[in-house]
């Protein structure tokens, strides 16, 4: 049985679909990739599974428990953790506070972390603990999220596009990190456009398209399979069946 | 390790070498999140507290002593409203119907069951906490201009209770009580024991502000007043929350209500009403919600500077708007957040001319 089990989840915005039935299993040992076009559904995904947006249909298991449409909150503290698209912060506090608001909610006798500090060390940001969040640059703010994240003790860490807005080098960095979190005991669902990163990353990738799941599997194969490469690679097609 | 940052973002307070014109923008910062040290809080507070202590023998009249009570149960109200708005992030424009709840509610209980000021005390602010948090229920959800229109009608129904109360709630003309129950060797018929009571409640409010503020329950406030989101996504439960600063607030309202009324001995709806309650907010907003002295610091201004000025009532109101106008524009975060900037200016500006850090400005 995965950690967690996504069966049959859908989710309408009016008359928007936006998740259209997608069955999912995540296991806590390795990074999973959600891949697929803008406007697939990813955040969604994301957003309904976390409890920011209650499900239309489906259901969400976590560790055995129904977690379907629980509440943010619940969830989170059931250690399962989602990053936000647009890099969030507490923006007026300080990094230090950031960190330590998600250290203290996580925290549990078994808590990875034994202070904040070892958090932002991990992450690296240790030297702008007293910086104001609000005045970090971008790729520290990327930072300040996944530290935010982790604070959480999670033990499944959804990541949506951690590296958007970030340069190579950056974005490198940042797939250091997130490599590093599976043998720890973090599990990581991870959304993101970089392919080659994703592909060597990943040990599973799992392709949604118009809220569907279209493929699913190692990335090298997911990544040749026809169908994908039409979505990917053939935009006239796209544009023709929409 | 992986992600040194080369760009080190700029640390909040003031930079080392800050050049003439970045002061303005110095000044106007919110610095609320920028710890200060250890040491300057302690002496801030002992100077603080000795000044407050010592008012009463510095020979400063009759007058001058009954209008410090004023501030000083103002500013109990005050902190509550600075708890639920300056680290919450929920502003009420309500706020003095919720002190009438508990200056009416022990004054009933004064004049029904005979309960003096000490047994009553708890009662009025149990009923005015559970009235904040009643009030917060139907705008969890839906944020924060709706609960600052809540308010205000809440505050303007409260009045027409009252007024249409018969002699349960006197009325227009209102309700008196006696004074307070004496303590063994202090009779607080006495306008400066009276002033040490009202002081007392002061010190506790401060307390208590300073001891959530270093929290962990603080820091779950600023989450919410910071991002709401994010506080739901870390495993804040933001609602409960919510509900919980305001009935906190609602604590420190009855406490300043019920002192409120034994300082006057008599109330009416009107003290209680829409005008009371933006002065309120007005002070609030003066002083600086997020700052430990910035409610104390607002209730000074607003209820010294008639008297300072020697102004009417009418141009006290102008001057009120014409403070709050500079403050919006010049202080966002209010006096607090000045004086707070301006302490960190010159530290930092002794910093960089090799000079120790001295104490407040
Ligand atoms: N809060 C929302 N309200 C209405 N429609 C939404 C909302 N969030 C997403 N959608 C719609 O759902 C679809 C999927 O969006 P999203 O999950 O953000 O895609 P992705 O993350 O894969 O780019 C899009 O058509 C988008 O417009
Ligand atoms: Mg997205």
């Amino acid at each position: 049985m995965a950690a967690l089990e996504v069966r049959g989840l859908r989710k309408q915005f009016g008359g928007v679909v936006a998740l259209n039935g997608i069955d999912l299993d995540i296991d806590t040992d390795r990074v999973v990739g959600i891949v697929g076009p803008n406007g697939s559904g990813k955040t969604t995904l994301f957003n309904v599974v976390a409890g920011v947006h209650p499900a239309t249909g489906g259901t969400v298991r976590w560790q055995g428990q129904d977690i379907t449409n629980i509440g943010a909150h619940r969830i989170a503290r059931k250690r399962l953790v989602r990053t936000f698209q647009q890099a969030m912060s507490f923006p007026g506090l300080t990094v230090d506070e950031n960190v330590r608001i998600a250290w203290e909610q996580g925290r549990r006798d078994d808590s990875r972390w034994a202070s904040p500090g070892m958090i932002l060390d991990f992450v690296g940001l240790a030297p702008l603990g007293r910086a104001i969040a609000g005045s970090l640059p971008f790729g520290s703010l990327r930072r300040l999220g996944l530290a935010v994240a982790l604070g959480v003790s999670p033990e499944l860490l959804l990541l949506d596009e951690p590296g958007a807005g970030l340069n190579d080098s950056e974005a490198q960095a940042f797939a250091a990190v997130i490599a590093q979190l599976p043998p720890q005991g973090i599990g990581v669902c991870l959304i993101d456009h970089d392919m080659d990163m994703m592909a060597d990353l990943c040990d599973r990738l799992v392709v949604l398209d118009f809220g569907t799941k279209i493929a699913e599997g190692p990335p090298g194969e997911v990544l040749s399979d026809p169908k994908v490469r039409e979505v990917y690679l053939g935009p006239d097609k796209k544009a023709a069946a929409s | 390790m992986p992600m040194i940052d080369q760009s080190a973002g700029k640390t909040g307070g003031a930079p080392e070498g800050v050049r003439p014109r970045d002061r303005l923008a110095l000044l106007t910062a919110d610095n609320a999140a920028v710890p200060l040290p250890a040491g300057v809080q302690a002496i801030t507070a002992i100077l603080l507290a000795g000044l407050l202590i010592a008012l009463p023998w510095l020979g400063l009249g009759y007058r001058f002593l009954s209008i410090a009570i004023t501030t000083l149960y103002t500013a109990i109200g005050l902190y509550g409203l600075g708890l639920q708005f300056g680290q919450a992030g929920i502003m009420s424009v309500g706020h003095a119907a919720l002190m009438g709840v508990g200056a009416y509610a022990s004054a009933i209980l004064s004049v029904q069951l005979g309960l003096g000021f000490w047994t009553s005390l708890p009662f009025a602010m149990a009923l005015s906490a559970i009235v904040g948090g009643v009030i917060g229920l139907p705008t969890l959800r839906v944020g924060g201009q709706h609960y600052i229109i809540i308010t205000f009608c809440f505050c303007a129904l409260f009045v027409i209770v009252l007024t249409n109360g018969g002699t349960f709630t006197g009325s227009a003309t209102g309700l008196d009580v006696g004074s307070v129950t004496p303590l063994p060797g202090i009779n607080f018929d006495k306008l400066s024991n009276n002033y040490y009571l009202v002081l007392a409640a002061l010190f506790l409010a401060l307390a208590a502000t300073y001891l959530i503020g270093i929290s962990r329950y603080g820091r779950t406030l600023r989450a919410i007043r910071e991002n709401e989101q994010l506080a739901r996504s870390v495993g804040i439960n933001v609602d409960l929350h919510k509900l919980g600063v305001l009935m906190v607030s609602g604590l420190f309202a009855g406490l300043a209500g019920v002192l409120q009324l034994y300082y006057l001995r008599h109330i009416s709806p009107t003290l209680f009403g829409a005008f009371p309650s933006l002065y309120l907010a007005l002070m609030v907003m003066l002083g600086g919600a997020r700052y430990l002295y910035g409610p104390l610091i607002g209730a000074i201004i607003v209820n010294f500077l008639p008297e300072v000025l020697n102004l009417e009532p009418v141009d006290a109101r102008i001057a009120y708007g014409i403070c709050l106008l500079l403050v919006i524009l010049l202080l966002p975060g209010g006096v607090g957040a000045g004086i707070k900037n301006i302490y960190l200016a010159i530290r930092g500006g002794l910093e960089t001319q090799g000079g120790g850090s001295n104490g407040r400005a």
